[in-house]
This record gives structure tokens, C-alpha cells and sequence, in this order.
């Protein structure tokens, strides 16, 4: 069956080609894909290769030539003999033929609805179903199927890559993975009891008031809550030391120092607890250096393993984000661990020798969770009692240093 | 060819039946007749849709045995069943409002006509397919041999029964068996269409079987309800005796076709003509006057059963059709149809 | 645990049920002097006495007949059909009569009865003593349909069907009767209409009846071992009730199923959970619903000819590993 050769729409727009060059003679034996004539538009300037074996049987349009596209330009014969009378035209897809340099391929095209061709769109329901669901491109995937085909598992390996627009799935690193298991641990390790104080805070605000120009402008930071909660902590440990302790085996171990963890968030990708060796022997300007010295290494991952080590008492704050009440989990070993949370003000009842008056105060919940194999809840609520009148009565303004 | 007995009414009001029985047996051909032709009616006014099959000339059958058994004795019959089960207690309500698919029709609408069963009267049922109940029937009487009660089961069936395998193994089996078992072929001569002569090697079709299975060949006059008593009560003794089966065969007549859409038109008019004349009701009547029993006595006995067949109309037709929520109901015995969790 | 074949489990699941409750009688075919011609109710004459173990007639209908007699008046009768392609000769009494009487009078009726019936190929019988007909009870309203494939629950589900108001139909397999399995000791029942899950893998559910269910285990190991495809193996054993639960919660777990079947292929039960599988889990499907049947044909009785046309071993992996794909 003699082929037509018609000029080849490369590209949406274009509407004619020149012929640069025919790369072959009539009478030539072709084999199908070897280049057979070049074209030149205002686009590209491309090969085109022949659709089929044969021989070139007519050249019916000669080099130079410009013709619109669709136009025949030769005749490709099955065996020699030129049937110019009854070619059938080679089509050229319209639509699929690239802008850039790659060619048409000059070839009929196939049956719209093969086999193969059928399986590569069977699209099975769950996949479907998944792609709809996370609003994905099932061009985007690839199939490992027979022909192609894409299975649930490929939908499900594409989400885990984190392809889909309305779910990603985020693989857990190696600071999430521990934090996991520690926090998995702890859980069931330590039978956790949360028992929490309201504190009153405004001699802490009054010494902040009073010092926070000068510190600012001395030490280049913010003088916060927490260095003051810190020193109550100490403080109140000194009566309560068994809340400064470890669990090991059947025993459970006191310090007399104390090493103070403070929880450090990673901008939300992560959490520390770097400790502050003797804490208990600092000032409230001490620990508040420290405690931003440990937050800023933190940070810039700067912390080295001795940093987090050692820890006997923990204290988080979530205080900046205003929570109310946090129930903590306990950094293992230690058996117990404050949450500081935030201190807004509130009308509260002051008592005088004049009878009671309203008074508006800062005021915070201080949440401690023990472990109950170490201690009862009348150690823990004593200790959170002294705590509360620590942070209330000391005369912080007086004694920041 | 088998050995056979013929059983005969005998004459005088003071013989081994009474006038107490006999009444009896008047009353239930009377409620059967009454009660067949009210069916037959409510065809006519489209009140019973399906398929029925009238016992319309056969009611000494099924008032001979209905009389004869005892409470707890069970009864198997076939699609041709009203009758039966009337006889066994079932109400008339009951009946009716089954055949006009009401609720208080004895099976609340879901069996109709060919399955008429009141098991609180030991009507088992009634088959719509021939001979599958024979075999159950011989299943009733092992439970009964099993357990030692002395209940007997009877089992009624047409003449085109006694051509079909199940009759035979039936049989058979309640011999070998030695079953309480009373097995009943109502032979009205026709099996459907087709003279029942025509399609049997033997002339007495259950009778000349029953050789076969080492049982005497009873024929009785199945329009003489005193012949029928009789036949029942001496097989069910037998049965209760623990002497095994009995067949009997009651030669009788329908006075109608096979079913509601049957006319009967391929019965020869001399044919009928002769067993209308043999019609069991008028003739029991004579006969009972004959033995002295007032004609009062019957016409009450006629007047209330017509009655209760009006009441029984009235009461059906004012029955509620079934709630469709029974459609999905006792297929198991947890009273639901569920195949799957 | 005691070690006991599956025909002795048949046994052992009847003399359990017998010596509980006076009200349970079996009758059949061979079943009592001669033990069974399976030999699947030795000794159950001899413990039980001729009232409750009795021979019959060759006489199907009579059998099934007198088993719907007894069973509506009081007594839980066993009944055997010795090869279940003669359910045809007395299916009247199955179809017709014990499926529908309870339904026909408003539940007037109960009928607690089992027929057992030896079901299946494999025996080189021919096509008439060979049938998978497990198909012809599930169509019938009104019948229960089970089919064991080990020792175990051979004894463990005719106890319960035993014990069912409801007339059940129990597929014993021809091929499995000499199989050994363990058996609990003392009272062992089991629930009907629950399906056993066997195996579980993550790419394929296969679901099984009877002879085909240590064939697909089988199937299931070389998938693994060669393949690695791992696939989930269910036991259906009850078609009737039909654990549908158990079945659809596994079937979306992989989002592939295939049924492995005996019986020729339409309308084999396969072709019903296929259908409900596709109406209430098309979403979670992840290929086309596969059946695994004995193709459309009588079974033949030649060696290689029957072997090739029940679904094999072989037979499984090669389909099942084209499903996946």
C-alpha cells in the first residue's frame, strides 16, 4: 500500500513548512524512522523521518518549496512499484506533535483502544477513590502495574512522598523519632499524676517592671517569668528535695544539687531539655542568662551532649503561647517535671486587716506531674504549696541578683 | 393382585358409630360443604385471587377422619386441604381470611390456599407438591414411635399420588418400619385432567398397590362418612397398637374441577350425573333420618354452620391485608430472614 | 487436643450431640450397620443402639421426608444423603418442603435437622458421584449451607448444626475424609455463619470452601516463597449464614479478592460474594474481582483429567499472580 508523505504540523500555530533537503532520491529503498527530508518553519528546524519501509516512489514538492501543512510531499511505495494514484495519507497527530525540536513521527496511528492501551486507563476504584480524595494528577504517578498500571500502592508510595496537595506525610527525623520513644517510655514507665497550683505573680511582675529597662538594655534580652519561677523552684526543692530525684531499680535517688532541664522548642520542629548545672545555687539574673544562653545554643544546635545530660528536675513553659494548663511528661529518669503556663491578669481576693478587697493580679497555673512510684500526692502538693508561697511572698525586686 | 376388603355402611341408629358421632359427622360434612362453596363464591367475587382446590363432594373423606382421630393425632394433606384442616379445628375465619390473603388468615397470608396448616390442631399442613408429604407423614409417626406416644399420623393424598416415587418409599419405608401411619388416597378418578385409569397399570390405584408393601388393600366408599369412620377408627387403632400402617383407599368424586381455573368439562355427563346422585350430604341426611334423628336436629345443625361460615365471611373480609413487614419474617426460627452479618 | 481424621470428626461430632440430648436421631443410607460407606459413622450404632441410628431404604425422599416429619414434631434429626449429587432425587423435600414450610405458616413450624451429604471430587467417581453442589442449597431460602475443610470444624460446626432450630445443609468433603487434624478435646461447637480467617497478607484475599481451602493455603505459600506476594486466606465455611464482615473487612484491607471454587462456574458462590463485594466495596477494590471455579463442564473421572479441572494448586498461583499485577 503506497504511503502519502504530507507536511507535518509542528507545533499549535504553525502553518507551513519549507523543505530544506530530501535526504533520499526516488527510487531510494527507506526504512521506516531513518530521516527522509528536513523541515524548516518559524518555529523549528527539524528531521522528519520516514513512516514506513518502502521505497521513496515520488517527491512531489522539491527543496525550497514552501507548502501549508497537510499538503502531500511524497509518495513511499511498499516494494518499488509508484502507486501515486492510490496512496493512502500518513496522518500526523496535530495535537501531540512538540513545539521544540523533538518531530512528529510521521506514523499512522494506532488503534485508539488496544489491549495495552486499555489496561494503561484502567484506573482501578480504589485508586479512584484516592485520587479524589487527595485531589491528585494520575498522570503524575507511575504505575509499577502490568503496562503501567497504577496500583493503591503507588497512590500510597506518591502520598508518602508527600505529592498530594491536601495530605503530606512527613517522615519522622532523628530528634522526632527519639522524642517518640521517650515520650512513649516515660508514659509507661512512670505512672504520671498531675497536680496543679494557681500562683499569684504580681511581686514577680513588680521586680520585672523594676528592672527590665536597665536589664534590657544591659544584658540585650527580655527578663521573662521564667527565671524567677526557676529560683522559686530551687527554692521550694531545698524543702522538697525528693521531687529532685531519679528512679533506679527499687531505689530512689536524691540529689542534693540541683540541675535544672528547661524544654527548649525548636520553632515547632522539635524539643530539647538542656540542663543548667547547679541551678540552686544561682540568682534570678543567673539563671535567666543561662536559661537564654541554653536557648539560643538550642537554636542554633550548637548544644553539645553534656549540655543535655544530667538532669534532675525539668521545667517546660508554655507560658508565651498563653495555655492554661499543661500536664507534662516526665523526663526520664527524673520523677517529676513543672509546666509553667501563662500568667494573665485576673481580679483576685486580697485579704488586709481592713477585711477582703479585689485586687487585679497576674496570675498562672504552675502544673507539676510526679511519678507516684517515687512520691504521694501530699509530697508533691507540699511542694507545690511552697512554690506558690515562694513565688508570692519573696521580695523579688530585692533580690534579682 | 393384593387381597382386599371392602368396608360397608351398616344400618341401625344403635350400631358401633351412635347418633352423637353421626351428628358429628354431619356437622363437618356440613362446614365443609358450607364452607367450600363460600370459597367457591368468593371467587366469583374476586375476594380469592391464586389458585384453590375444592373439596366439593368429598367431605365424607375428610369428616370420616376428622371424627375418627384423636386431638394430638397430626394430619398431612394436600393442596386439595380446606377440608382437612377445617376438620381438625382450625377456624373457618382462619381459612377464609388465608384464601383472601388477610391477616387472619391461619398462615397471616403467606401460604394461601395450598398450604393451609394449623399446627395447634395437629394440622401439619397442607402439600402443594404431589407426594413430597407422605414421607413426612412417615417422619411424624417415627417421632411418635420414637418417644413412645400412641399419636398417629394420617396422611391424605389424591389418586394421582399413588404414581409418583415418594409414594412408594414411602410406603415402604413405613412398613419396614412398622410407623404409626395411616396413608388416605381420596380416589375422585381424575388425577388432574386425565382419568387416573388411563395412566395406572391397576384399577384400584393405592388398593392394588398396597401388596406391595405386605398391607391388605382397604377400599372404602369415600362418600359415606360412616364407611370412612369406620376404615379411620380401625386403622388408627391398628396404628396406635403399634401394628404399623394402614393405606386406605375412598373411592369419591369432586363435584367441581380440579382447581378455580378447571370447568370439568371432560367429564361425561352420565358420569356426573351418576355421582350427584351419590352427593354424601343429601345422602347421610336420608340416612340419618332413616335412623330416626329428628329433621330439626339436622336443619339447626345446617343453620348454624351456614351461619358460622357468614360469620367467618364477614369477620375475614374485614381482616386487614398482611403488614408487609412479614415479607422478611420467620424464614429461620429466630423469627428473621437475615443470610448475612 | 486429640489427632482425629476428618471422617472420624463427623462421628465424633454426632456422638457428642446424641449423648447430650435424647431428641437427636440419625437415619440414612448404610449409616448404621455398616458404619457409612465413607466410614465417616462407625460406631455410632454401637453406642447409640438401632431406635437412633437406623439404616433406611434406598429411598431419598423417604429419608429427607422422615427427617422433616420428625424435626417438625419435636426430634433433631440427622439425616445422611451419601453423595450429594442424589440431593437431585429428593430435592423436592430439601427445596420445596424443608426450605419453605417454616415461611409458609408463619413460622407454625420448626425444623431443626441436618442433612450431611459427602460432596466433591477428587475420587475419580465420575460426574455424578462427584458434584460440588454447595450452590444449589445457597439459592434456596430457608436453608443454612456449611462446608468444613478440617477435622476440627467438621466436628466443631455440625454440633452447632446440630443444635440450630434451622434445617442446615452440611457438606462433608469426599477428599478430606481421611485428613487429619487436631480436634479439641471434651465439647467443642463452633458458631455458624462465621468465615475463619487463615493466613493474612497484605496483597490478596482468597477465599475458600471445603477441598479448595488447603489448596489456596498452599497457593499462599509458594506466593510467598516465590513470588512474594502475600496473601490473606480465608475460610468461608458457612455460605449461609455468610460471614460477610469477616470477608469484606479483609478484602478491603488488601483491595484484591479472588474466590477459589469447586463447583463449575455459574453461579458458584463465589459469583454472589463477587457481587457483594463489588456493590459495598467497589471504592477499596484494586483490581478486578477474580474466580478461581471448575470450569463449566461435568467433572470427568480420568486421573489427570479430573486433577486439571478442579482448580489446582498451580492452577491458584498462576491466576493470582497475573490478579495482582
Amino acid at each position: 500500500m503506497p504511503i502519502d508523505i504530507v507536511m507535518p504540523q509542528l507545533g499549535e500555530t504553525v502553518k507551513e513548512g519549507t523543505i530544506t533537503v530530501w535526504r533520499k532520491k526516488i527510487g531510494d529503498r527507506v526504512k521506516a524512522d531513518e530521516p527522509l527530508f528536513d523541515v524548516s518553519t518559524d518555529k523549528v528546524e527539524t528531521e522528519i523521518p520516514a513512516p514506513a519501509d518502502g521505497v521513496l516512489a515520488e517527491i512531489l514538492v522539491a527543496e525550497g518549496a514552501t507548502v501549508p501543512v497537510g499538503a502531500r510531499l511524497a509518495v513511499i511505495a511498499s516494494d518499488g512499484r509508484a502507486g501515486a494514484t492510490s496512496a493512502t495519507p500518513a496522518t500526523f497527530s496535530p495535537v501531540s506533535a512538540p513545539t521544540a525540536a523533538a518531530p512528529a513521527i510521521p506514523m499512522p496511528p494506532r488503534a485508539a483502544s488496544g489491549p495495552r492501551d486499555r489496561r494503561r486507563r484502567s484506573i482501578s476504584p480504589v485508586v479512584r477513590r484516592l485520587a479524589a480524595t487527595h485531589g491528585l494528577d494520575l498522570a503524575a504517578i507511575a504505575g509499577t502495574g502490568r503496562d503501567g498500571r497504577i496500583k493503591r500502592d503507588d497512590v500510597r508510595a506518591h502520598l508518602a512522598r508527600g505529592a498530594a496537595l491536601e495530605c503530606s506525610v512527613i517522615p519522622f527525623n532523628r530528634l522526632r523519632r527519639l522524642t517518640a520513644q521517650h515520650m512513649v517510655r516515660s508514659k509507661a514507665t512512670s505512672p504520671h499524676v498531675l497536680q496543679a497550683v494557681e500562683a499569684e505573680f504580681h511581686r514577680v511582675d513588680a521586680a520585672r517592671r523594676a528592672h527590665q529597662a536597665a536589664w534590657q538594655a544591659r544584658e540585650g534580652f527580655e527578663l521573662t517569668f521564667l527565671p524567677f519561677i526557676a529560683k522559686a523552684v530551687c527554692t521550694a526543692i531545698a524543702a522538697f528535695p525528693r521531687v529532685n530525684a531519679v528512679i533506679e531499680g527499687e531505689n530512689l535517688v536524691v540529689f542534693g544539687r540541683i540541675h535544672l532541664a528547661i524544654a527548649v522548642d525548636l520553632g515547632h520542629e522539635g524539643l530539647v531539655a538542656p540542663v543548667i548545672r547547679d541551678a540552686g545555687s544561682r540568682s534570678v539574673a543567673a539563671l535567666a542568662r543561662a536559661i537564654r544562653d541554653v536557648a539560643v545554643r538550642a537554636r542554633a544546635s550548637r548544644l553539645g551532649p553534656d549540655d543535655l545530660a544530667g538532669g534532675t528536675y525539668t521545667i517546660s513553659n508554655s507560658g508565651v503561647f498563653g495555655t492554661m494548663i499543661t500536664a507534662p511528661i516526665i523526663n526520664q529518669p527524673q520523677v517529676a517535671i513543672l509546666s509553667t503556663d501563662g500568667i494573665c491578669k485576673r481580679p483576685v481576693v486580697v485579704e488586709g486587716p481592713e477585711g477582703d478587697s479585689i485586687a487585679i493580679r497576674p496570675v498562672g497555673v504552675l502544673a507539676q506531674c510526679f511519678d507516684h512510684r517515687a512520691i504521694d500526692g501530699a509530697y508533691s502538693a507540699a511542694f507545690l504549696r511552697t512554690l506558690k508561697d515562694r513565688i508570692e511572698t519573696t521580695d523579688w525586686t530585692a533580690s534579682i541578683d | 393382585m393384593s387381597p382386599r376388603t371392602k368396608t360397608k355402611a351398616t344400618s341401625g341408629r344403635n350400631d358401633d358409630i351412635g347418633e352423637a358421632t353421626r351428628l358429628g359427622l354431619w356437622r363437618q360434612c356440613l362446614e365443609v360443604r358450607h364452607l367450600e362453596k363460600r370459597a367457591y363464591d368468593l371467587f366469583l367475587q374476586n375476594l380469592i385471587k391464586g389458585t384453590s382446590h375444592l373439596s366439593l363432594g368429598q367431605e365424607a373423606v375428610a369428616a370420616g377422619f376428622g371424627v375418627a382421630m384423636r386431638k394430638d393425632d397430626w394430619s398431612f394433606c394436600t393442596y386439595r386441604g380446606h377440608a382437612h384442616t377445617l376438620v381438625r379445628g382450625a377456624s373457618m375465619t382462619g381459612v377464609l381470611g388465608e384464601l383472601m390473603g388477610r391477616e387472619c388468615g391461619l398462615l397471616g397470608g403467606k401460604g394461601g390456599s395450598m398450604h393451609l396448616t394449623s399446627v395447634e390442631h395437629g394440622a401439619m399442613g397442607s402439600y402443594a407438591i404431589i407426594g413430597a408429604h407422605l414421607p413426612i407423614a412417615i417422619g411424624a409417626a417415627w417421632s411418635a414411635q420414637y418417644r413412645g406416644t400412641d399419636q398417629v399420623a394420617v396422611c391424605f393424598f389424591g389418586d394421582g399420588t399413588t404414581n409418583i416415587g415418594a409414594f412408594h418409599e414411602a410406603l415402604n419405608m413405613a412398613t419396614v418400619w412398622t410407623l404409626p401411619v395411616v396413608f388416605v388416597c381420596e380416589n375422585n378418578l381424575y388425577m388432574e385432567y386425565t382419568p387416573i385409569g388411563e395412566v395406572t397399570a391397576v384399577e384400584h390405584p393405592a388398593a392394588d398397590r398396597a401388596g406391595a408393601y405386605g398391607l391388605p388393600g382397604i377400599i372404602v366408599d369415600g362418600n359415606d362418612p360412616d364407611a370412612v369412620f369406620r376404615a379411620a377408627r380401625e386403622a388408627l387403632a391398628k396404628a396406635r397398637a403399634g401394628e404399623g400402617p394402614s393405606l386406605i383407599e375412598a373411592k369419591t368424586y369432586r363435584h367441581s374441577g380440579h382447581s378455580r381455573a378447571d370447568p370439568g368439562k371432560y367429564r361425561p355427563d352420565e358420569e356426573v350425573k351418576a355421582w350427584l346422585a351419590r352427593d354424601p350430604i343429601p345422602m347421610y341426611r336420608k340416612r340419618l333420618l332413616d335412623f330416626g334423628v329428628k329433621e330439626a336436629v339436622l336443619d339447626a345443625i345446617d343453620a348454624e354452620t351456614r351461619a358460622a361460615v357468614d360469620a367467618a365471611t364477614e369477620a375475614a373480609k374485614a381482616s386487614p391485608e398482611p403488614a408487609l413487614a412479614v415479607i422478611e419474617r420467620d424464614v429461620w426460627a429466630d423469627g428473621g430472614a437475615s443470610w448475612r452479618n | 487436643m486429640a489427632e482425629l481424621t476428618y471422617r472420624e470428626a463427623v462421628a465424633a461430632g454426632i456422638a457428642q450431640e446424641m449423648a447430650r440430648d435424647p431428641n437427636v436421631v440419625f437415619l440414612g443410607e448404610d449409616v448404621a450397620a455398616a458404619g457409612g460407606v465413607f466410614k465417616a459413622t462407625v460406631g455410632l450404632l454401637e453406642q447409640f443402639g438401632p431406635r437412633r441410628v437406623r439404616d433406611t431404604p434406598i429411598s431419598e425422599q423417604a429419608i429427607l421426608g422422615a427427617a422433616m416429619g420428625a424435626a417438625m414434631t419435636g426430634l433433631r434429626p440427622i439425616a445422611e444423603i451419601m453423595f450429594s449429587d442424589f440431593l437431585a432425587v429428593c430435592w423436592d423435600i430439601v427445596a420445596n418442603e424443608i426450605a419453605k414450610t417454616r415461611y409458609m405458616t408463619a413460622g407454625q413450624v420448626t425444623l431443626p435437622l441436618v442433612i450431611r451429604t459427602a460432596n466433591g471430587g477428587g475420587s475419580r467417581f465420575g460426574a455424578q458421584h462427584s458434584q460440588s453442589v454447595e450452590n444449589w442449597a445457597m439459592a434456596v431460602p430457608g436453608l443454612k449451607v456449611v462446608a468444613p475443610s478440617n477435622p476440627a470444624d467438621v466436628k466443631g460446626l455440625l454440633a452447632a448444626a446440630i443444635r440450630d432450630d434451622d434445617p442446615v445443609v452440611f457438606f462433608e468433603h469426599k477428599s478430606l475424609y481421611a485428613v487429619k487434624g487436631e480436634v479439641p478435646d471434651g465439647e467443642h461447637i463452633e458458631r455458624l455463619g462465621t468465615a475463619k480467617v487463615l493466613r493474612d497478607g497484605r496483597d490478596v484475599t482468597v477465599l475458600a470452601l471445603a477441598a479448595m481451602v488447603p489448596k489456596a493455603l498452599a497457593a499462599a505459600e509458594r506466593l510467598a516463597a516465590e513470588h512474594r506476594i502475600e496473601a490473606t486466606v480465608i475460610d468461608v465455611r458457612s455460605l449461609v449464614p455468610l460471614d460477610t464482615e469477616t470477608i469484606l473487612r479483609e478484602v478491603v484491607k488488601t483491595g484484591r479478592v479472588a474466590t477459589v471454587e469447586e463447583n463449575p462456574r455459574l453461579c458458584g458462590w463465589g459469583a454472589e460474594i463477587a457481587s457483594i463485594v463489588a456493590e459495598e466495596c467497589f471504592w477499596d477494590l484494586d483490581a478486578p474481582i477474580v474466580r478461581i471455579t471448575t470450569p463449566h463442564v461435568p467433572l470427568p473421572s480420568a486421573d489427570n483429567l479430573e486433577d486439571a479441572t478442579v482448580p489446582t494448586v498451580e492452577r491458584i498461583v498462576a491466576t493470582l499472580r497475573q490478579a495482582i499485577d
